[in-house]
């Protein structure tokens, strides 16, 4: 199959969204955030006899160093850890192989990933363009010229067999910011700057997409105290992100924040609580119209017995009410167990599940059709989301014009994505802030349902944030992201320049195009910048910049320039 | 909502929404010269707020039975009548209910009321009962009023994402966190305050191909942006709040709002959140505490706008997606419900409790609260009565009015 320009150029006319439709639940600033809650310590647990079970992987982040010094804490309690609770089919990734579908390929942009012109062409820099910006963070030049070497194909085993790639070097400069992880904004920094620097990018996508889904926030998770159990949770995330469905919502059920979140942990076997037995079925699993009230109260009694303590938790088998319930039609003594179970196996769930996937990789309002094989991948391979994942990033769908540039960039992708793209070094410290200005703070979701942009990405763009997006690139260009009372670092364009042999303005444009905007800028987008490139001007203070043939620019202009395509409409797609 | 663009197919009921918004426009401006000073400022208390606990029905003894650990005592309750008090920690509001400047509707809700956080926002901001509805009552409402005489700050949102009862498929909101971060900061290596490059800008905006994805949203949202954040800006500079506003995002929110009136930048629609009002657990303090932030950052709203001569042309409702289950539960909190009070506040108030509080012994299936109100109801009280607008345009039937305010 060939390409030609014309396949990209042929872009879809509109963000394929009916705006009526079910998958897109617009909500509303503020939200649900428990924005008020004080800090409430978590109830002191009687000793009881019998199984104690102390499910979570309790990983401690040291201070300084966090992100590497991990590892099971040991308990003194006898007990089974979450790992446990999960079952020993604990195998991550191994589904994965087996339930591939290498076949059935129809890329409109295959076959292209092997473009050597990294810097003029657009076929095959597009395709794996796209797929960075999906299944990561966007690409740096590095990033670009790597993935573009193993093919489209290449690129997506690359990205889910994350394990056989090293992420050493994103420990070992994380080790050295000495982050504190008890608090949010550390936390959001250590977050950001994971995905930054990651050479996983679609782990940490995927923890990302997770957190969206099964989500909780730092404003409840039991006061400042507590603020750990967020990254507890983001890392139970992570390492099951391509686990079965099954093992994800077990281990979500008996994690620390979502305990306390969704307050699980104040239910009582006489007296149920029915907020997280609502939000599983409502908002995890099945979504509204397949179940009923009486679900959603049978569902909680079935699911009490879960305690938080400190950072694990604990399922007491006498704070389980044993009676029998009536739940989705089954009749039994369930525990949560048996309510993971029968979710995990709902007609309804794979459905909701690979809506909300294919919503947020490829595009909104997705037909049966596009849905269907993820579903099939989904049963097939027994509720694997890696193979899901494999199905999903290999379809036709994903590669096709109507998924091409066909969501807004959320803020994390946005923020993110310029860091990684410019190669930023620094401290991280402007991210958190400007996250939150452009309308996503990491780990305090404006309420139970997730990001409303998550679902209907046009949600993300309004004037504030549009400013504040615009106020971010201009940050990094003349203060490397330097905040307060940071040493600024000004983007070294001289430096890049140099390196990359930029002789004219029209390459400096066509470096940038390359891989921000895919290098598809049409040509009279193209001339506008080098107009404004070559503007007669006087930067304040004289400073310039010398292109390799030897002509010198305003910084100003140049570095306006790069603001330019960095703040244009086609940079705020994704 | 808001991505719209040339050939887009679109449901019907925005093609609907489209006649309806030009023919307001129209409207609009034909009552423009009778209301064009007046404001409605929505606030939205999210999460579900427990009205039992806001409005509370303290003379009837199965209010105490059912909720014997979160119950409000007799004591402690502000007395509004032989019937009703509110919260101690409303006392902030007690100076305008004895001033007559405050109204509550009791019993506010809809048919089959929907326990779904995201159902139930749905509806009260889009008016669809079947919850799948995507564009707000207020989006509908201000599309047509919108920049029409150059003033982007017909409607303002607080916060950093557009309400969905602010979406409209013609008009993107001024959505505003801060008076600060609302402004583009110049490089300052630019020597003429960054005007070629936003120039420069604008035109990659304007020229962006309108058949490229979201090509209108993103060229009205840079406009919408580029107009407003010059006035927010001069506005700001001279602007003198007259009271001391709580230290807190929403009394910070109400401030934008009230500077947004005093300057005269046009605001017809305000709309502020206030979160945290899920309590399915150790209610007590949380809710205190959330209704100390409701009444002393709306008290100090309307008497910075008092102060500034503004205060006759101003109206407050509040909202929230669902009341909470009468009866407590096991873990000091409450589950979700159904009906529950608004608030409607400012001198124009005809003061008074209107609507019946729903009984507590005739509750339904699931020991939820009957509604006696239905929210369109008020919806269009404010929009006929206030805001002169047609309520029949904007809500799609007719749906009577309360009498907190007097017939126009």
């Amino acid at each position: 199959m060939s390409m030609n320009d014309d396949d990209l150029n042929n872009q879809p006319t509109e963000p394929r969204r009916k705006l009526g439709a079910s998958a897109g639940r617009p909500s509303m600033a503020g939200g649900i955030s428990p924005g008020q809650m004080g800090a409430v310590p978590p109830t002191p647990i009687a000793p009881v006899s019998g199984q104690t079970i102390p499910p979570t992987p309790t990983y401690r982040f040291a201070r300084g160093t966090q992100g590497t010094q991990r590892g099971p804490v040991t308990s003194s309690r006898q007990g089974v850890s979450r790992r446990k609770v999960l079952g020993a089919s604990l195998l991550g990734m191994a589904g994965l192989g087996v339930a591939g579908v290498a076949g059935g390929l129809a890329l409109n942009w295959a076959e292209h990933g092997n473009s050597s012109n990294l810097f003029h062409s657009s076929a095959g820099s597009a395709q794996i363009g796209h797929l960075l910006r999906r299944a990561g963070f966007g690409a740096s030049p590095t990033d670009l010229a790597t993935y573009q070497s193993l093919g489209f194909q290449g690129a997506v085993e690359r990205l889910l067999n994350y394990q056989q790639v090293s992420d050493d070097e994103l420990e070992n400069r994380l080790k050295t910011l000495n982050l504190d992880l008890n608090k949010p904004a550390d936390q959001q920094r250590w977050w950001l700057l994971r995905m930054a620097w990651t050479q996983r990018p679609l782990l940490e996508k995927m923890t990302l997409f997770w957190h969206g889904v099964l989500t909780s926030s730092y404003q409840k998770v039991g006061g400042k105290n507590f603020f750990m159990r967020m990254i507890i949770q983001n890392q139970f995330l992570r390492e099951h992100a391509f686990d079965t469905f099954d093992n994800i919502l077990l281990g979500i059920t008996a994690d620390p924040a979502m305990l306390f979140y969704l307050d699980l942990t104040r239910s009582r076997k006489n007296s149920p609580n029915e907020n997280y037995a609502r939000e599983l079925m409502e908002l995890f699993t099945i979504g509204l119209g397949h179940y009923t009230q009486q679900d959603v109260s049978e569902g909680a009694a079935a699911l009490t017995g879960w305690h938080v303590e400190g950072l694990t938790s604990r399922y007491i088998p006498a704070d389980h009410n044993n009676l029998v319930k009536h739940y989705l039609g089954q009749t039994g003594n369930f525990d949560y167990k048996d309510v993971v179970r029968i979710l995990a196996n709902h007609p309804a769930a794979p459905w909701f599940l690979s809506r909300k996937l294919f919503t947020f990789f490829v595009y909104e309002n997705p037909s049966t059709d596009d849905l269907k094989p993820l579903v099939d991948s989904y049963v097939e391979s027994g509720h694997n989301i890696g193979a899901v994942m494999r199905t999903l990033l290999l379809s036709p769908q994903f590669s096709s014009a109507q998924a091409y540039r066909a969501r807004i960039k959320s803020p994390t992708e946005f923020v993110v994505g310029a860091y990684r793209a410019l190669g930023l070094q620094g401290s991280g410290m402007a991210l958190p802030s400007f996250t939150t200005l452009t309308g996503q703070t990491l780990f305090n979701p404006p309420n139970v349902g997730g990001w409303p942009g998550d679902k209907v990405s046009a949600l993300w763009l309004n004037s504030g944030t549009w400013m504040s997006r615009l106020n971010y690139i201009d940050l990094l260009l003349v203060r490397g992201g330097a905040i307060g009372k940071e040493q600024p670092q000004p983007l070294d364009l001289q430096a890049v320049v140099n390196a990359n042999h930029i002789d004219s303005p029209e390459h400096f444009v066509d470096y940038y195009a390359s891989f921000l905007l895919d290098g598809t800028l049409d040509s009279d987008r193209r001339s506008m910048l080098i107009d404004y490139f070559t503007t007669p001007d006087v930067s304040r203070g004289g400073a310039q910049v010398t292109l390799t043939d030897g002509k010198s620019y305003p910084l100003n202009r140049v570095r306006g320039t790069l603001y330019l395509m960095m703040s244009s409409p086609e940079y705020q797609l994704n | 909502m808001l991505v719209v663009s040339a050939g887009m197919m679109m449901p019907a009921i925005f093609s609907r929404g489209i006649a309806s918004a030009r023919a307001m426009s129209l409207e609009g401006s034909r009552f423009a010269q009778a209301a064009s000073d007046r404001t409605l400022i929505v606030v939205q208390m999210a999460g579900g707020n427990d009205g039992l606990n806001t409005v509370i029905p303290y003379t009837d003894p199965l209010y105490h039975q059912m909720r014997p650990t979160l119950a409000i005592p007799d004591s402690q309750v502000l007395t509004l009548d032989s019937r009703l008090g509110l919260h101690p920690s409303l006392k902030a509001l007690q100076p305008l209910w004895e001033q007559g400047h405050m109204a509550i509707v009791e019993g506010v809700g809809y048919p089959n009321q929907s326990l779904s956080h995201f159902q139930a926002m749905d509806i009260w901001q889009t008016l669809d009962l079947s919850g799948n509805g995507t564009e707000g009552w207020l989006g509908k409402l201000v599309s047509g009023w919108v920049d029409q005489d150059g003033h982007p700050f017909k409607a303002l949102d607080v916060g950093v994402q557009t309400a969905q009862a602010l979406q409209s498929i013609s008009t993107p909101v001024p959505t505003v966190a801060s008076v600060n971060a609302y402004r583009v900061y110049p490089d300052p290596a630019d020597r003429d305050a960054g005007n070629a490059r936003m120039q420069a800008l604008m035109k990659l905006y304007s020229s962006y191909p309108k058949t490229s994805p979201y090509a209108a949203l993103l060229d009205t949202t840079a406009l919408n942006a580029q107009d407003g954040s010059s006035q927010l800006r001069q506005a700001d500079a001279t602007y003198n709040p007259a009271v001391t506003y709580p230290t807190n995002s929403f009394a910070a929110g109400l401030k934008i709002l009230a500077e947004a009136i005093v300057q005269g930048l046009g605001l017809r629609v305000g709309y502020v959140t206030l979160g945290g009002f899920d309590t399915h657990a150790n209610q007590q303090t949380t809710h205190a505490t959330l209704m100390q932030t409701l009444a002393e950052s709306l008290s100090a709203f309307y008497n910075d706008l008092n102060a500034h001569g503004k205060a006759d042309s101003v109206v407050v409702m509040t909202w929230s997606e669902f009341g909470r289950r009468v009866e407590e539960n096991g873990s000091l909190g409450t589950d979700h419900g159904t009906a529950a009070p608004m608030f409607v506040l400012g001198k124009p108030i005809n003061k008074g409790v209107y609507g019946e509080p729903p009984s507590l012994s005739s509750l339904d299936s699931n020991g939820n609260l009957k509604y006696t109100v239905d929210f369109r109801s008020v919806y269009a009280t404010v929009l006929d009565r206030w805001l002169g607008a047609s309520s029949k345009d904007v809500l799609g039937a007719s749906y009577g009015s309360q009498n907190f305010l007097p017939q126009p």
